[in-house]
């Protein structure tokens, strides 16, 4: 049958042309997918990667709650000026852990991927709460809830953990269960902070670029 | 021309410190630009032209030319700008001129190749998808000259 | 004497122009907001992550898929000659679609996100809007399936690529564990995660922001000129090469990624084979009008139709070309990929459908357009701000790309990201202006149709006889 004939039938069936567009479509994502999500090809993850605390959890809720992946990448490409900026370049199994990942695809402000120990806690509290008072030029937006509201304030925290551990994130039922206690009297500002210092910390100590 | 002086005299005003660079460069690249340019002006002459015949248009390559003259004044003129390479400052006054030359050609394209007003309005849209074409591609070739060592000092 | 179901379209449309004045709006703010950081008021519903989100939201799902339903809906009574399939149905996707907008809108800005680009929306709204799409399906295919002509006129498929490869994209990259009503996580972790992310994410806009939308070109485009498509050859190769390659192309967003190398250069090959069909298309397109001209009379639908055909060009040009690595370098996580989203999604997406709507709505009120004039100014306004945005972007795009990656003398880093962000500003000054022209000449328009329409009621059109050799045995 010509390819021209085969055409005339599936323009003439419904069916056809449906389970034709299916079959078409389906290819690409095959072939790329399949080797990526079937077990063999995933990295295990990193040395010595644990999975998010409770508190670098909530804040990592939080991040993505507020969208800072818009502005931020998690992502440091393997290019000289770019490691020079913002040190060593991101590695798969450094996010094991990271469901949703957070890559992000625009740096409107800098990349985060190894910002852990870059700033100290305060000045990441002041950061956050105004960016302005630090960077006078920033056009980051100012956060002033984060020291107003209560860590897990939905109470959430041991169903999103043990959510994650159904999903492999090999957490003790011992830490599922301090977790509540691990957030009392902290603020959604503790939280981020906590998040944003355990970022790309895989890495320390080495010397590869 | 005015790209060459300029760059030499004040460097790229990226809106930090001004970018030098060394002379040969800049000679690379101001002949690769004009190179372009001319090409891009050519080459849109003999796109109107090849697709004349389809709108009823004349197929005189003097009068295609013509054409993309009038529509290539503005920029001409407005590329005195590159006399002070300050980027945002060039986009401020090519844009305008951009838009005017669009305009110039919606309004010129019909009297110039002798279409009526409909046929031209048509013909006039399909130049300008070639002249974004040829306009995206000067970035491309652009920022591939610069990978390629002929630009700045970069680390990728 | 059995009429089109038209006024779910009419419905649909006006909502399309609800969602584009609500989700621009948010887009000029947010675009404001990067010029004047604190006018979010300290208020988290106007901060700028959630309304850039809550904008690509709108102007998306709200907007596009709104306007592709209509016409859909429009289109495919019409190259069928039958009455829509379950016109209850229809409506009910209506009711729904709109609700989960609406809802979803507010979810966003109160801080419900699932994370992934173009897919924020958490799983409560995942299942609805599948429910709602698989609603979609039926109706349509439902049409297709009682049909009165023999072959499934081309605008369809496209249409139908739609339906189906969208499906497919939603469902796998929306998988994810759900926790509370506003929470879930991705199935998909990390590295896995970004290529699932990027597969959807890329063919959301290959099939969604192209796909659906050449199906609208396809139908109204020989129908303002009054001309059969240019080549039926040309039409079918572009349709299955376009449907086959265009999912390959999902790691060109990931070049220089933690991914593995054969698939970034497998990305990108397919993302350069991709021109053919995209270009295919195009041909096809202004080959259809300009055979037409002699008899058309200047109508301010026809010229955003062939304007969008040529930013069609551009951003389907652009878009390779960006997918190639040496370039990629500079381009990544900068302005310019805006520049580029932009140049899509109003030139080419903003543009055919207004269009679309200067050419339907006159119809299916019973009435001349209001005010060709009005028009004519927005189309002006549109093309205006369209160049100024993508320029503003591609300067601001091109210095950014190339002053991160300065070196000085010594080998070290030149510019301080701080110092680049801040260059920035007057670009994004630009943007802003450009986007408020945008905006104001869609206003333009929505006074202009509602005047058109002003009270009237869609008008009834009987389906038309079908002549013998088309007819369906």
């Amino acid at each position: 049958m010509s390819w021209m004939s085969l055409h005339r039938r599936l323009e003439r069936n419904a069916g056809l042309l449906i389970f034709g567009i299916l079959l078409v479509s389906a290819v690409g994502g095959m072939v790329q997918l399949l080797p990526i999500v079937a077990g063999d090809s995933h990295p295990q993850p990193a040395e010595g990667l644990a999975p998010y605390s409770p508190l670098e959890l909530e804040g990592r809720d939080i991040y993505i709650r507020e969208s800072c992946s818009t502005c931020h990448t998690q992502q440091i490409r393997p290019l000289l000026a770019e490691v020079r900026r913002y040190g060593p370049y991101s590695r798969a199994e450094e996010f094991a852990y990271d469901r949703p990942f957070l890559w992000g695809s625009k740096r409107t402000g800098p990349d985060l991927h190894r910002v852990g120990g870059r700033y100290s806690d305060e000045w990441h509290r002041l950061h956050l709460l105004d960016p302005r008072s630090v960077v006078p030029a920033s056009i980051m937006p100012a956060y002033p809830w984060f020291g107003r509201n209560a860590a897990d304030g939905h109470g959430s925290i041991q169903a999103r953990m043990r959510a994650l551990a159904r999903l492999g994130h090999p957490y003790t039922e011992q830490q599922i269960a301090e977790a509540p206690s691990a957030l009392q009297g902290k603020t959604e500002l503790d939280a981020v902070i906590a998040y944003l210092q355990s970022l790309g910390r895989s890495m320390d100590g080495k010397s590869e670029p | 021309m005015f790209a060459y002086f300029g760059t030499l005299r004040f460097g790229w005003r990226l809106g930090v410190e001004p970018v030098f660079l060394p002379e040969p460069t800049v000679r690379a690249i101001c002949i690769a630009y004009f190179g372009a340019l001319l090409t891009g002006f050519l080459s849109s002459a003999v796109v109107a032209r090849w697709m004349a015949a389809t709108y009823d248009a004349s197929q005189s390559l003097g009068r295609c030319l013509a054409l993309m003259a009038i529509v290539g004044a503005p920029l001409a003129v407005g590329s005195v700008v590159h006399l002070y390479p300050h980027a945002f400052l060039n986009v401020l006054v090519l844009v305008p001129v951009l838009i005017w030359s669009m305009f110039l050609l919606y309004r010129g394209l019909p009297i110039v190749l002798g279409t009526g007003p409909n046929r031209g309005m048509l013909m006039a849209s399909a130049l300008i998808a070639y002249l974004l074409v040829a306009l995206v591609s000067l970035l491309g070739i652009t920022v591939a000259l610069w990978g390629s060592g002929i630009g700045p000092r970069i680390g990728a | 004497m059995t009429h089109y179901e038209d006024r779910v379209v009419t419905a649909f449309t006006y909502c399309s122009v609800l969602w584009a004045l609500l989700g621009m709006a948010a887009g000029v703010y947010v675009a404001a907001e990067l010029v004047w950081p604190t006018i979010d008021l300290g208020l988290p519903a106007l901060s700028f992550g959630r309304l850039r989100t809550a904008h690509t939201t709108l102007v998306l799902f709200g907007f596009g898929v709104s306007a592709l339903i209509a016409t859909a809906f429009y289109s495919v009574q019409r190259t069928s000659h039958v009455r829509l399939f379950a016109p209850g149905l229809a409506w009910a996707v209506f009711y729904a679609w709109q609700g989960a907008i609406v809802l979803g809108a507010v979810s966003i800005l109160s801080g419900w996100n699932a994370g992934k680009e173009y897919a924020e929306l958490e799983w409560p709204f995942d299942l609805a809007i599948t429910a709602a799409w698989v609603a979609f399906a039926v109706v349509f295919f439902g049409t297709i399936a009682r049909r009165k002509i023999e072959s499934i006129y081309i605008s369809n498929w496209f249409y139908g690529a739609l339906i189906i490869v969208v499906a497919m994209l939603h469902i796998v990259n929306s998988l994810a564990l759900p926790v509370t009503l506003g929470k879930s996580y991705s199935l998909f972790a990390g590295a896995q995660d970004a290529v699932v992310q990027w597969w959807y994410g890329h063919n959301a806009v290959g099939f969604l922001l192209t796909g659906g939308f050449l199906g609208m070109l396809y139908y109204f485009l020989p129908k303002q000129a009054e001309q059969p498509i240019w080549s039926y050859r040309l039409s079918i190769v572009a349709f299955w090469a376009f449907v086959y390659t265009y999912i390959w192309a999902g790691p060109h967003h990931l070049h220089y990624h933690a991914v593995p190398e054969w698939l970034q250069s497998l990305g990108m090959v397919m993302s350069l084979i991709l021109l053919a069909p995209s270009w295919a298309t195009m041909i096809n397109g202004i080959m259809t009008v300009s055979g037409a001209a002699k008899k058309l009379k200047a109508d301010p639908a026809l010229k955003f139709i062939v304007l969008a055909l040529a930013f069609y060009g551009l951003a389907t040009f652009e878009g390779p070309m960006l997918a190639i690595k040496s370039v990629n370098v500079f381009s990544h996580f900068t302005e310019w990929t805006i520049g580029h989203v932009h140049s899509g999604a109003l030139g080419w997406n903003a543009l055919i459908t207004f269009g679309t709507y200067y050419f339907i709505v006159p119809r299916m009120a019973g009435a001349p357009l209001y005010s060709a004039r009005l028009a004519n100014i927005h189309f002006w306004l549109a093309l205006a701000g369209t160049v100024l945005y993508v320029l503003s972007m591609w300067g601001a795009g091109l210095s950014q790309g190339v002053l991160w990656l300065s070196l000085d003398e010594l080998g070290e880093v030149r510019f301080s990201f701080n110092d680049v962000m801040a260059a920035m500003q007057p670009y994004y000054l630009l943007r802003f202006l450009a986007g408020l022209a945008f905006l104001a000449g869609a206003v333009l328009m929505a006074w202009n149709l509602a005047m058109t329409f002003a009270g009237r009621r869609t008008v009834l059109v009987a389906p038309p006889a079908v002549a013998g050799a088309q007819a369906r045995a």
